[in-house]
């Protein structure tokens, strides 16, 4: 038999690349929810209390979002067909964003495929040659990846400091075409919020524009969950407030919500709206029942908020370093990498589930536990959660 | 896999500062006369004991060293066992001969890291012998510490041992700075680039995945500067690049193939080089044939420096020609984690006070990338 000469083995990197991550502990191991996503999980074949979801409300589990999405599908089908631009644009894509608008008290509104395609698809046309992004130290990934897609040039400001973003636009001023300030409106690992007003003040000054990632504000901060500009109420003064369905509303996908000059901008510009597929009909169903929740139902918003106040007053009377946070994410500071770890595979096993965040994401000495608050939890299950942190927290000398 | 450290210390180094002179570099009689007590030996000791106290995993440790207070007798005062003694000085009083010659023991045991007790010019003895190959790390004891690879104290130095030794810190460029010590007695700032050595940085971290980050190397973040210098140049063909010293731009000038003097000013029009280590003098003449100029800094040593310590020739008659506007100062993140501010001296007081009226500078640290870095002037 002849040997056949290969130039290169093409598929060689796939495997050692993953085991390089095996091997340094940084490969994914992906836990399956045999429940779906509620207050009382399964996962990995055992029942945990979660507080590692973004789903803050509880809205995924709600009667009247299942009922949109069943509605919506028996409606309009499974699928859209197409892509927005062509032929998948159905009323029912058109009448979520009309009632995104209203309850986001802004002119227009526009719904993306996810969060991460909102700003990977509108940063980059935002902005181009000649002009600067200037971005909080602390953003997400996808504002970064957004701004890589940019030609402009990029600036960062020291964490929520506004006399460092002051220094960035005076620079700029003299510089740049156009100026682009963008941050997330909650910080997703420290819980603290940015000082939007006083943002919005600054950008004012300077003639530059203003975006916030408000996918862990929408739904949670602000009157009846209605984010970042509620909260400060400056509705309709942040050029672009972008958000996602994925976390508080309990659904998926992006939104951006602001002038309608900016909507026909955006929709006409952005390749990740053009370009993919729109969602099916029973997505845009349960979007819309989430947004009827919210305008009818207070009491979720209502049971976040003192179940965030109750469990963080709790953790911070037994003793731990809760950090700077303002809102239901709460991190429990502990310290040591490894400590963080096992503190969090323990009270898996002890049944809660809240995942470590450690060095580089946080300082080395400043890894946690991330918990995040969901208002389906009731006060038993907090109070079982709080005894697992004291039992563990004290086994582990962190208090 | 045993790790081995070099472990040197320069006994006398640091011995005037107390008696009030700066440096011991030819003046060691004086101030042995004006009651100099020996400093370094104490300070090596200091961050030994410290170092055991936060690092226990010593068994695959190995340290190499030198005979009598050249580094046996501290590491033995301490408690270290696994050590070796490679070299022992011949006289009772040591002196750059015995640095250099340990050094050279040093390259024949292939240690992977020095660490050393003294000041700049112990720095300078040690990196004419070991250069780029063996990285450094510096316990201040010396009188003058402008050179980068130097932890800000004895603390500082053994956490970055120990971070070295359990993977967590990387090797990347440091500068090696060299001040005329005849000149510094009589009260004249002379500070120079000495050359680039090896030292342990830092690594900067970039997100990769939502909750994932990757520690990019040195030399990658130099390349994002290159290419963002290289549109620089590509966008302004009708300017003139003046390329300081030092080694983040010697790095860049290299990646541009560009024949760059790590020491000295070159001058780059349209990526050619037009004017080899060019003087003041050279500078001016430049600038009445190209009116439009940049400037192309970087932080040299530890104190931050952009202006006044090492690129003399940038006179304030220069740097006023060209503008303050067209100085673009760049620098790797992890340089910037050693110098959270930028100093200007230029020597002259108006010229000061405008950067001094700005009070902060863009640091370009990534391509299209920059941040805020306070400035400060006249001041050390």
């Amino acid at each position: 038999m002849m040997t056949q000469i290969t130039k290169r083995n093409a598929n060689k990197f796939l495997k050692d690349e993953y085991d390089d991550l095996v091997k340094n502990h940084l490969e994914w191991n992906i836990r399956v929810l045999e429940s779906g996503s509620k207050p009382h999980s399964i996962v990995n074949g055992k029942e945990v209390i979660m507080m590692c979801s973004n789903n803050y409300l509880n809205l995924s589990n709600h009667p009247r979002l299942i009922k949109g999405s069943i509605e919506a599908a028996k409606k309009y089908g499974a699928g859209s067909g197409s892509v927005r631009g062509i032929a998948g644009t159905l009323q029912i894509h058109t009448e979520v964003e009309k009632r995104l608008a209203r309850f986001k008290r802004t002119e227009s509104a526009l719904v993306y495929q996810t969060g991460f395609a909102a700003n990977a698809g509108l940063i980059p046309q935002l902005v181009g040659d000649g002009d600067i992004v200037i971005s909080d130290k602390l953003n997400h990934g996808s504002i970064i990846d957004g701004v890589r897609l940019s030609k402009a040039e990029r600036a960062v400001y020291e964490h929520r400091d506004m006399s460092d973003l002051e220094k960035v636009l005076k620079d700029a001023d003299k510089k740049y075409r156009r100026i682009l300030i963008i941050t997330d409106g909650v910080f997703s690992m420290d819980g603290d919020i940015a000082p939007m007003d006083k943002i919005v003040k600054l950008a004012n000054e300077y003639g530059a524009m203003t975006y916030v990632d408000d996918a862990h504000g929408e739904g949670v901060i602000g009157p009846d969950g209605r984010g970042i500009g509620a909260h400060f109420h400056i509705e309709g003064k942040i050029d672009v407030e972008m958000g996602t369905f994925s976390k508080a509303f309990g659904v998926v996908g992006g939104l951006i919500a602001g002038s309608q000059d900016l909507v026909n901008f955006a929709y006409n510009k952005s390749r990740t709206w053009l370009l993919s597929g729109s969602h099916p009909p029973a997505v845009s169903g349960a979007q819309l029942a989430a947004i009827d929740v919210l305008e009818t139902e207070p009491e979720h918003v209502k049971r976040l908020w003192d179940n965030t106040k109750y469990f963080k007053n709790e953790l911070k009377s037994l003793g731990f370093n809760t950090g700077e946070s303002e809102t239901p994410i709460t991190p429990v500071i502990v310290g040591e990498p490894g400590k963080a770890k096992e503190l969090s595979n323990r009270l898996y096993d002890e049944g809660v589930f809240a995942l470590p965040i450690v060095f580089p994401m946080v300082a080395r000495d400043k890894a946690r536990i991330r918990t995040m608050m969901n208002a389906g939890l009731t006060q038993k299950d907090l109070d079982f959660a709080l005894d697992k942190f004291e039992k563990l927290g004290k086994q582990l000398s962190i208090i | 896999m045993t790790v081995q450290i070099g472990f040197l210390v320069n006994p006398i180094a640091g011995m005037g500062g107390r008696v009030g002179l700066k440096g011991t570099d030819g003046v060691l009689k004086k101030a042995v006369m004006l009651g100099a007590k020996p400093i370094a030996p104490q300070k090596a000791e200091e961050m030994l004991r410290e170092f055991c106290v936060i690092s226990t995993n010593h068994r695959d440790l190995q340290w190499i060293t030198c005979g009598g207070d050249m580094g046996n007798s501290e590491l033995e005062s301490v408690g270290i066992k696994n050590k070796q003694v490679v070299y022992s000085p011949s006289e009772n009083t040591t002196s750059t001969d015995d640095t250099k010659n340990a050094c050279k023991k040093f390259l024949e045991h292939h240690i992977d890291l020095l660490v050393f007790c003294g000041g700049d010019g112990t720095t300078r003895d040690i990196f004419t012998i070991v250069d780029k190959k063996i990285p450094l790390l510096g316990i201040p004891a010396g009188v003058k510490m402008h050179s980068g690879i130097f932890g800000i104290n004895t603390t500082a130095a053994a956490k970055m041992l120990h971070e070295f030794i359990n993977g967590r810190l990387t090797i990347g460029d440091a500068e090696i700075m060299d001040l005329d010590e005849e000149l510094y007695r009589r009260g004249e700032w002379k500070v120079r680039l000495f050359g680039v050595a090896k030292g342990i940085v830092e690594p900067t971290y970039i997100q990769v995945g939502k909750a994932c980050f990757e520690s990019v190397s040195d030399d990658e973040v130099k390349d994002e500067l290159a290419e963002h210098i290289n549109d620089e140049l590509e966008k302004h063909p009708e300017w003139l690049f003046l390329f300081c010293s030092g080694g983040t731009i010697d790095y860049i000038a290299k990646k541009l193939n560009i024949q760059h003097t790590l020491l000295g000013i070159d001058a780059i029009y349209q990526k050619q080089l037009i004017g080899k280590d060019v003087n003041e003098e050279q500078i001016l003449t430049l600038l009445k044939k190209y009116p439009k100029t940049k400037i192309l800094l970087s932080p040299i040593g530890a104190q931050g420096f952009i202006l006044g310590r090492g690129n003399l020739q940038l006179s304030p008659a220069v740097i006023n020609k060209i503008g303050v506007d067209n100085i673009i100062v760049v620098a790797t993140p992890s340089k910037l984690m050693h110098t959270s501010i930028l100093r200007v001296d230029t020597g002259d007081k108006k010229l000061d006070r405008l950067f001094a009226t700005q009070g902060y500078l863009m640091v370009v640290i990534g391509y299209r990338l920059s941040r805020v870095v306070n400035l400060q002037t006249n001041s050390f």
